[in-house]
């Protein structure tokens, strides 16, 4: 790879620039620039179909984009893969997992497949597995587990091998309370931390609770951004969204006869 | 508004127009598949319906209940070994609607009718009809036509029937040996058809056939199409009887057919059950890595791949399947024809089969290979790892074929020059098959039957293994030119040609799409995941 390992915007986790997909005839994204600072905790909000999953598929080297940039840590993914994808975890939304695995086994295989070295990955997994309550010695495999228990132990590959930059697709869908507080707790040890985490959701309960930083998607296109206090205002932030993506109201006349 | 079978054929063709749709590779598939279907049909059409043309009736009665046979038996191995089941109208999908299960079996019946396997079967056998008429005059060739519209509807149920059976024991953890042994029984029944027909045709004792084609005449197979004949010979008592037998026949497999169906409908939302193994106490990577396999990114990748082709069904079916052939071919080649050479060239067959069973490797995991594409697996260590995971199965397959092959034909001194063509025939396999799997994969649905196939798929999957033999033919003929020209001295030079020979090929596969995967990760995962 001739191209340098220089690292630019050092002070951005995750900088995307101009990033375009069109499906066909259909635009996904619609060329988007989003800088996200190091150590932030961001949420890209959106309705369905607004474009998140593709967005991020693009920044993490899952989908190639048909024109932009996207940094992570200053390692460009798409001509320096090899540097950017080590620095980051990524758990995907509608995706598989190897789900013909154990819990431990999965684990097992994303350590090594990230280089870690044999006995880390021991002492990690079993800790992950012990702290998400996935069960120690749990033999089960992934196909069998439970919705819930599925986003945990993908979150649990995510984090693994200790990336810079986690991100994460709708982790909360699915989710049990019990479960969802954990897994907040884990992400906010982990940003205190220096980590940084952007993740997706159409949760406002959890993303005012959580984020410092938010952005606002529809139809391929971020509508809105800044920190959580500069895009609420003194407003709620789905009274903000509802208004930035420009949803119906009900006006009782229609569904009459249900 | 009631449901009737014509709603079923219209998603049915809604499925299949909707596939094609912004797809040109699977357009030009399905061209393919066309003119192969034509081409069938026509050379169906004239091999039936020659003998009566020349006015033969004789040859007419031998070759029809025969040749109908085949064409059930057919529909009957192809979908398990080669194209799978086209499963774009999976019962599983229907299971909330409000249908009553003889609407259902009713509608997926006839939307099976409707399709170029069907239509390519019904016009080849419409050549019987053509005959009868020649033969016996209008009644004949109405009993014929019947008689070749009941066939179309036995070849049809018998070829759901089976597969949904099949998929339900394979799905069924527990029950997998026993499909083992069942599929292995009925692979096994090839075998005296096909010493029958290689007797036949070697000593074209037309008496000895005859018998054959008497007797065939009066299963289910070969009934529903000589029964034009049996008029055409004045034995029209043998028409309702025969036309009893192929309809009960036909009774039982819809039978049988619903009666699994209701099974795999349930599957799809209960499967399985959590499976309850011992917890344990060993560390991560030594539960994933076995001791022979080294604890980094090759092994964990191995190791992942061992445990996929036992612990997925889909790909236990296709390794059951080649390992049935594998052993069942040859030695029934062997023993049918009456020359004692050995069947070198069914070696080459088999170990290039081996290799086609990767054709679309990274389809079997689907949207799933994203985790390897955020690690950023190399592609050289990803397509070793692949092919060393399948090794572990195929390498011990590839050792007992020889040792059976060697031992039936009575030549163990030939043994290890058969292993070495085995090997290169193996080797060389992959070097075509690999840039094939990053190249041409396609998606396969998300479904627990194993022989399942999206729609177009099916083409997709035939067309790409018969390549691949083709491929390898082409590219072991040195060998087999080599093992002619040598003689005695090949008994010993084979074994280190051939290890050799495929070593090399496999080292230029390798090398050229190690590269090819590294450029085209994102593409490929996106045409595996793509949603059917």
């Amino acid at each position: 790879m001739t191209v340098p390992h220089q690292r630019t915007h050092p002070e951005s986790a995750l900088a995307l620039h101009g990033l375009v997909k069109r499906f066909e005839t259909k635009v996904a994204v619609a060329g988007i620039d989003l800088d996200v600072p190091a150590g932030s905790f961001f949420g890209l909000l959106g309705p369905n179909g607004a474009g998140k999953t593709t967005t991020l598929s693009m920044a993490v080297g899952l989908l190639r984009p048909d024109a932009g940039q996207a940094r992570v840590l200053g390692y460009d993914v798409w001509a320096d893969p090899i540097a950017a994808k080590a620095r980051i975890g990524v758990l995907p939304d509608g995706v598989r997992l190897f789900d013909r695995l154990t819990g431990t086994e999965l684990l097992a295989y994303h350590g090594l497949l990230r280089g870690m070295d044999a006995g880390d990955v021991d002492r990690r997994a079993a800790e992950l597995m012990d702290v998400l309550e996935l069960g120690t010695g749990n033999r089960t495999l992934v196909v069998d587990y439970s919705a819930g228990m599925k986003k945990k132990i993908g979150l649990a590959c995510a984090l693994l091998h200790a990336p810079r930059l986690l991100v994460l697709d709708e982790p909360f869908e699915a989710v049990d309370p019990v479960s969802a507080a954990l897994i907040r707790d884990i992400l906010h040890r982990y940003v205190a931390g220096g980590g940084t985490v952007v993740f997706s959701s159409h949760v406002m309960a959890v993303v005012e609770r959580l984020c410092s930083h938010v952005a606002i998607m529809a139809d391929g296109a971020i509508r809105v951004r800044g920190t959580l206090a500069e895009v609420r205002g003194d407003r709620s932030l789905e009274d903000v969204f509802v208004e930035v993506v420009g949803g119906r109201t009900a006006t009782g006349s229609e569904l009459a006869w249900l | 508004m009631a449901v009737k079978a014509h709603h079923f054929v219209r998603l049915k063709l809604r499925l299949t127009a909707n596939g094609l749709r912004g797809q040109s590779w699977r357009v030009v598939m399905f061209v393919l598949g066309a003119l192969f279907g034509l081409f069938g049909a026509f050379t169906g059409y004239i091999i039936f319906c020659l003998p009566g043309l020349l006015e033969k009736q004789r040859a007419a009665e031998i070759v029809t209940p025969l040749g109908g046979a085949l064409i059930v038996l057919s529909w009957l191995f192809v979908p398990l070994l080669l194209f799978g089941v086209d499963e774009s109208l999976d019962p599983a999908r229907f299971a909330l609607l409000p249908l009553r299960r003889p609407t259902l079996i009713k509608g997926l019946l006839v939307a099976s009718l409707v399709g170029l396997p069907a239509l390519a079967t019904f016009v080849a056998t419409l050549g019987v009809v053509h005959a009868a008429a020649r033969l016996g005059g209008p009644a004949a060739a109405l009993t014929a036509l019947a008689g070749v519209a009941s066939g179309l509807l036995l070849c049809v149920a018998i070829s759901r029937a089976v597969t949904s059976a099949f998929a339900t024991a394979l799905r069924s953890r527990r029950a997998r040996d026993l499909a083992t042994v069942l599929l292995a029984g009925t692979t096994a029944l090839i075998g005296p058809l096909q010493i029958a027909a290689l007797a036949g045709a070697q000593y074209a004792d037309w008496g000895r056939f005859g018998v054959v084609a008497d007797v065939v005449a009066w299963t289910p197979f070969g009934a529903p199409y000589s029964v034009g004949l049996d008029v055409a010979a004045g034995r029209a008592w043998a028409v309702p009887v025969k036309f009893v037998m192929v309809l009960a026949t036909l009774g039982v497999l819809l039978w049988w057919w619903s009666a699994t169906v209701e099974k795999a409908m349930l599957g799809a939302a209960g499967a399985g059950g959590a499976r309850q193994r011992a917890a344990s106490r060993r560390g991560a990577v030594a539960e994933l890595v076995p001791r022979w396999l080294p604890a980094n990114r090759f092994g964990a990748l191995t190791a992942r791949e061992v445990r996929y082709w036992w612990r997925e069904t889909r790909r236990r079916a296709s390794l059951i399947t080649f390992f049935v052939i594998g052993v069942f071919l040859p030695v029934f080649v062997t023993l049918g024809s009456e020359s004692s050479t050995t069947p070198t060239g069914m070696l080459i067959f088999v170990g290039a089969l081996a290799a086609a069973t990767l054709a679309n490797q990274f389809g079997f995991e689907g949207s799933a290979y994203a985790a390897n594409v955020v690690a950023g697996v190399p592609g050289r260590v990803e397509l070793t790892s692949r092919v060393a995971g399948f090794t572990v199965y195929a390498g011990p397959a590839l050792v007992a074929i020889t040792l059976v092959v060697g031992g039936v034909t009575n030549r163990p001194q030939e043994i290890p020059a058969l292993f070495g063509t085995l090997v290169a025939a193996f080797a060389v396999g992959l070097a075509i098959v690999l840039p094939v799997s990053v190249g041409a994969a396609y998606p396969l649905p998300d479904t627990v039957n194993p022989f399942a196939m999206s729609s177009g798929g099916g083409m997709a999957k035939g067309l790409l293994s018969i390549g691949a033999l083709f491929g390898t033919a082409l590219a072991t003929a040195p060998l087999l030119l080599g093992s002619w020209l040598l003689g005695d001295a090949w008994l010993w030079l084979g074994l280190p040609i051939g290890v050799g020979y495929g070593a090399a090929a496999f080292a230029i596969g390798l090398r050229l799409t190690g590269p090819m995967l590294d450029r085209r990760m994102p593409e490929l995962l996106a045409t595996v995941s793509a949603a059917q």
